[in-house]
């Protein structure tokens, strides 16, 4: 392949090819290959997705009040998402409104996982992209707890503390079995941060490692169990009773004090520990601003999440805001509507799937899937043992969805750049405090740094949600608003003979939709278009690149073979393949019949 | 240089005394002769950590993430003290290449020594190609693995029994872990996913007593998995008063009735959700409100739907529960026992007109 | 012997005492089973007050269990009474031996020819007819076993591993069909297995008792078959 031009990208295969496979920290399975020329700056980026699970066709012909439980096993990193996207896209087909207080404790429920959710990714997914776990072995811990009480009032930060850590943390090197930090990428020349720094990232390595299984408490509160809490198609399945007989079986004044304890707590371990670690440690990657911008500055989009106001999906009621950019217009918020078959399409030009026309795409309500796994002939290596794969054919079980006709961003990023440029306060002022505090321009948002910092700035803002959502679950208490499901149509004999819906859900990793096609109470067709299949798919019919792909383009390598550039610019969109890796099919006797051996 | 066992526990604070003390508790608590205790103590004292290699195959990741909840040990003590997490999707720092090597060198240097931990399953349509690892399927590096290993883990119900990717009608062709690896002690902790403590009770009794937990015929340990959530339901008492929720939010439900109206699946899976509880102990579904969906039982999405009490006959289509199989059919062999009395009637009345003997007496 | 059975001697001694009881019993725990197996399936609308003050569940199970328990002791003590008994009382577990023999097939034939109304004499049998039989035996025996056998394995899950029941029966019976909800649903199946036999049984009885000329329901009373006149 010559030189390919797209989006204003100059894809350039002709360089030392490096593969990394798999791409860890991550959910699921996911190669990266890049091109890199002689000074080491990627100027190919090709992403695959390595798994494929078919639950769409095994969901259908069952009950759609069963769907949330088939769908939220899609995930158990975002737990949960899929399985609220899934009842609200029941609910919207047979349109059951629900109680107010079950949307509460949904919003309550999700928020949670928002705060969870990012706090992991940052810590224990990404922070090991910054942090050279080896270096803060050379830390004086007194230095580092004057440190860490610079910046934080966080009372893990005595020198004593440091010290202990540091013993252990050298007893654990000494012992010479690395377990999860063998074979990093430590010394690393792009590490910058000093060793105090260091050790005190591994300190809160460990306590957030402590503290996130704490957060996800609100979640087995109401939901049973975590990950893969239960939900329910009309409302939520736990009841209240805060003054009756029987109360200790429900919701009752315990339950609610231990979900307002750990709502004060996650806003304590966020704002005191999060926040300043993210911006220490930004401070010293300020390079990292001009890297990996990809579509950030261009295309970006977001359903929304959040509806204030119970059954109303607008954005008077959605506090993060639904709306898409196209080409860089901040000025110009573009709406979205799930069900318009001109906004959402998916494409499988250079993914694992037929289609009778691939130089179209397909709107959910009427895709068409039969995998299709074939190799291009620049493939190096064999069907079963791929060693280089080839771009211009098929390479990925991801497909590739495009919002009226462009590849987007979604993500924490995504949700930020739109409410920054709507103007809401609660989006613009952290932003603006950010880019001030680490004096870095607007511009500087763009990047891998602008996404990692607007995940933080999303949990700081989810758990002050939570607290937002705890008041409004108490006023309604005490108001007597007790019920939490609407059953009037939970007998598929109260459903028409057919009906179709969409669900949306703003995942902590972006903009998740699910659509239901029901006939005869059975679920005769899902789908789902999940927030990792927006960022990661591959090529479209006219080779447009997507945001992992772009995101990847010229950014420099100081060392190729230790590809530590190419995991701090994924790891910041946060990937999720099980997620995206899933398939679409009207027709499941389609796949039935795909049988190899 | 390893680091022992007992170099960890004296890390953390802990003396000799106490921890001879522990040996002498442990031999105890196994009901051996007090002279076993220097031998436990030598051997914790001598031991290098095991090392833990961990993949994932078709999955979602769920197993990983509850065991990282675990509250005690703490995830962070498991990962850190407990055991050596050589290779894990999910946690370890280094990827691709880096990554691989680390799982090699583990094999090469405590070949029959470490854990195989595997979560999700293998697929093996199309070549395997379902799920890539290293460019090839999945399934490869499974049986390379779990070659040299000590022993295997299957966490949770995708590599214990296929879980919800081998649903009907399986497009993959996904399967449990033990239809691929036949050599080797497979323990198997089934659940979507297994609950946190559960996880690392079984790694720690592993480590600990130095012996695979005794396991049910399903391979199951039974120290979890030998009594149904219902057996020890807090609800149970309004089980057997015959006190049930009927409808979501019902006052039943307000009061914390029995759910097994409503399609519990406590009295059918073994799971040690009603004691254990989950994360920490804070609640589990049935206190939460919701049924058991049976998430550690074998093939429990293709039971029909989740809120049936009685569930679905695969071969009598998809409607038909054993009640409604039943009905219909006493309902026809009623109706012809019927018609067969009504013939037998017609046919004797017409023998008694034509004839005046009375035939058969 | 003539074919149809019009040569035998009348009355005879058929069903003795042991048979009779067990007949009777089994009936009885029979009713009370399908009873209460139905509402643990499908219970009865909830009861008020507090759950220490009722147990209707716990009675419907403890009726349930001890009724299985006599059913099954009754069938174990029939099956010895086929050995030690009269040979009436062995026909119904001879089926199986009883195929291989062409003159069985042949009155099996012929009963069934009347029944379809193909053939109009009704022969005459001291104990049971070949198609009774074959339905005591595919129906009613093989049924009962299955029940016994799930049913002890579901109760053996109560009482946990190492009980006899479990160790017998549920250790292997679970993994046999999946799981615990597939055992379930089989035995719930069976017991319409046995409602279907027993309609068919019913009927069957009460119309020999009307058509054949001999004494069918009181001679599982008394014992005796004989001629009516």
């Amino acid at each position: 392949m010559a030189v390919l031009e797209t989006q204003g990208f100059k894809l350039d295969n002709s360089g030392k090819r490096i593969v990394v496979d798999p791409i860890c920290r991550i959910e699921g399975h996911l190669r990266i290959e890049c091109n890199v020329d002689a000074k080491g700056t990627i100027q190919n980026a090709v992403s695959t997705g390595t798994m494929w699970r078919g639950l769409e066709v095994i969901l259908k012909g069952r009950d759609p009040r069963d769907a949330w439980a088939f769908v939220e096993r899609i995930c158990g990193v975002c737990t949960g998402v899929h399985a609220l996207a899934s009842v609200r896209c029941v609910e919207d087909a047979l349109n059951i409104p629900i109680p107010d207080t079950a949307n509460i404790i949904r919003n309550l429920m999700h928020s949670t996982l928002f705060a969870q959710d990012h706090l992991v990714h940052f810590y224990h997914l990404h922070a090991l992209d910054w942090v050279d776990v080896v270096s803060a072995l050379k830390a004086d811990p007194k230095k580092t707890s004057e440190l860490a009480q610079s910046i934080s009032k966080w009372p893990n930060s005595s020198p004593g503390y440091y010290r202990d850590l540091a013993a252990r943390l050298t007893k654990f090197v000494e012992s010479g079995q690395l377990g999860p930090f063998r074979n990093g990428y430590w010394g690393h020349p792009d590490y910058k941060l000093p060793p105090e720094a260091n050790l005190m990232a591994v300190g809160h390595y460990l306590e957030a490692l402590d503290f996130q299984k704490e957060i996800v408490k609100i979640q087995t509160i109401f939901g049973g169990k975590n990950p893969h809490p239960n939900w329910l198609v009309g409302g939520v399945p736990c009841s209240i009773n805060v003054d009756r007989a029987g109360a200790v079986g429900a919701i009752n004044m315990e339950r609610l004090n231990m979900v307002g304890k750990i709502i004060d707590d996650t806003i304590d371990f966020i704002d005191n520990v999060y926040i300043p670690d993210l911006l220490a440690i930004a401070s010293f990657y300020k390079h990292w601003g001009a890297i990996g911008n990809g579509l950030a500055s261009t295309n970006l989009l977001s359903y929304g999440e959040f509806p204030d106001i119970a059954n109303d999906q607008s954005n008077k009621s959605l506090l993060m805001p639904r709306g898409a950019i196209l080409g860089g217009d901040l000025k110009n918020i573009l709406g979205v509507d799930l069900k318009d078959p001109a906004q959402i399409q998916e494409f499988v030009t250079h993914s694992w799937y037929k289609y009778a026309d691939e130089s179209k795409g397909l709107h959910p309500w009427d895709g068409v899937t039969e995998p299709n796994f074939v190799l291009g002939k620049g493939t190096k290596g064999s069907k079963t043992d791929i060693q280089e794969i080839d771009e211009s054919a098929k390479y990925s079980w991801v497909k590739s969805p495009r919002y009226k006709g462009q590849p987007v961003e979604v993500g924490p990023l995504a949700r930020y750049v739109i409410g920054y440029a709507s103007g809401n306060p609660e989006f613009k002022e952290p932003v603006d405090m950010v880019l001030k505090t680490l004096d870095v321009p607007l511009t500087a948002l763009f990047s891998t740094l602008g996404r990692t910092a607007a995940r933080g700035l999303e949990a700081s803002w989810a758990a002050h949600k939570m607290k937002y959502f705890y008041g409004k679950l108490m006023a309604n208490i005490k108001a007597g608003k007790l019920d939490t499901a609407n059953v009037e149509k939970w007998e598929p004999s109260t459903w028409p003979k057919e009906a179709k819906g969409a669900g949306f859900c703003e995942a902590p990793r972006g903009a998740l939709g699910h659509w239901i096609k029901i006939k005869d109470t059975r679920i005769d067709n899902y789908q789902c278009i999940v927030p990792t299949t927006w960022n990661a798919g591959p090529r479209d019919a006219k080779n447009q690149i997507g945001a992992y792909e772009a995101s990847l383009m010229g950014t420099p390598m100081a060392k190729p073979e230790h590809p530590l550039e190419i995991l701090r610019t994924i790891h910041s969109f946060d990937p999720c393949l099980a997620c995206a890796s899933h398939v679409i099919s009207p027709d499941g006797q389609e796949l039935a019949r795909v049988q190899v051996r | 240089m390893t680091e022992t066992f007992y170099d960890v526990l004296r890390r953390q604070g802990i003396s000799r005394r106490s921890f001879l003390k522990f040996c002498s508790l442990t031999t105890a608590s196994l009901g051996l002769s007090p002279t076993v205790a220097p031998q436990i103590a030598h051997a914790l004292e001598n031991k290098p950590r095991t090392p833990v290699i961990w993949i994932e195959g078709l999955e979602c990741t769920c197993c990983s993430e509850s065991f990282i909840r675990s509250a005690h040990p703490l995830a962070k003590d498991a990962v850190l003290s407990l055991l050596s997490l050589d290779y894990h999707m999910t946690l370890s720092a280094a990827a691709g290449e880096q990554l691989r090597a680390n799982a090699h060198d583990t094999i090469e240097k405590y070949k029959g020594k470490y854990i195989l931990a595997v979560e999700g399953n293998p697929p093996l349509n199309e070549d395997g190609m379902y799920c890539i690892y290293y460019g090839k399927p999945f399934v490869e590096t499974l049986k390379k693995y779990a070659k040299d290993a000590k022993a295997v883990i299957a966490w949770g119900s995708c590599a214990s029994w296929g879980c919800v990717q081998a649903a009907k009608p399986n497009p993959t062709n996904a399967v449990p872990i033990d239809k691929v690896i036949t050599d080797k002690p497979i323990i198997k902790v089934p659940g979507c996913p297994p609950i946190a403590e559960v996880m690392t009770a079984i790694v720690t009794y592993v480590l600990t007593f130095d012996r695979l937990p005794e396991l049910d015929r399903q391979g199951r340990p039974k120290m979890f998995y030998s009594q149904r959530i219902h057996d020890k339901c807090y609800r149970r008492p309004h089980f057997d008063a015959g006190q049930f929720v009927e409808k979501w939010d019902d006052e039943a439900a307000r009061a914390g009735y029995c759910l097994y109206k409503i399609g519990c699946k406590g009295p059918t899976t073994y799971n040690a959700c009603s004691t254990t509880r989950w994360n920490e102990g804070v609640s589990f579904p049935i206190q939460s409100g919701h049924g058991c969906i049976g998430c550690s039982e074998d093939g429990f999405w293709d039971k029909g739907s989740f809120y049936d009490r009685l569930t679905n006959i695969p071969a009598f289509g998809i409607e038909a529960n054993a009640d409604k199989v039943g009905a219909v059919a006493a309902g026809v062999v009623g109706a012809a026992v019927v018609a067969h009395a009504a013939v037998t009637a017609i046919k004797k009345a017409s023998e008694k007109s034509g004839s005046t003997k009375a035939e058969g007496k | 012997m003539s074919i149809d059975g019009r040569d035998l001697k009348f009355p005879k001694y058929v069903w003795e005492a042991p048979v009779r009881i067990w007949h009777w019993v089994m009936a009885l725990a029979m009713v009370v089973l399908c009873v209460t197996g139905y509402f643990i399936g499908s219970p009865l609308p909830s009861v008020p007050g507090e759950a220490s003050d009722s147990y209707l569940m716990g009675y419907m199970r403890f009726a349930h269990f001890a009724a299985a328990y006599v059913f099954t002791v009754m069938l174990l003590m029939r099956a010895y009474w086929a050995i030690v008994g009269n040979k009436f009382s062995r026909e119904m577990f001879l089926v199986p031996l009883y195929v291989f023999q062409p003159s069985w097939w042949r009155s099996f034939f012929r009963v069934l020819g009347h029944y379809l109304f193909i053939r109009r004499e009704n022969d005459w049998h001291y104990g049971h007819n070949q198609l009774a039989m074959a339905a005591m035996f595919g129906m009613y025996l093989l049924g009962s076993v299955f029940m016994i056998v799930t049913g002890f394995a579901l109760y053996g899950e109560g009482t946990g591993m190492g009980s006899w029941q479990h160790s017998l029966f549920s250790s292997w019976v679970i993994p046999l069909f999946g799981q615990s909800q597939d055992v379930h649903t089989y035995h719930h199946l069976g017991m319409w297995y046995l409602v279907w036999f027993t309609i068919v049984h019913l009927y069957f009885v009460i119309r020999e008792d009307i058509t054949s000329g001999l004494t069918v329901v009181s001679s599982m009373i008394g014992g005796w078959r004989d001629i009516k006149n």
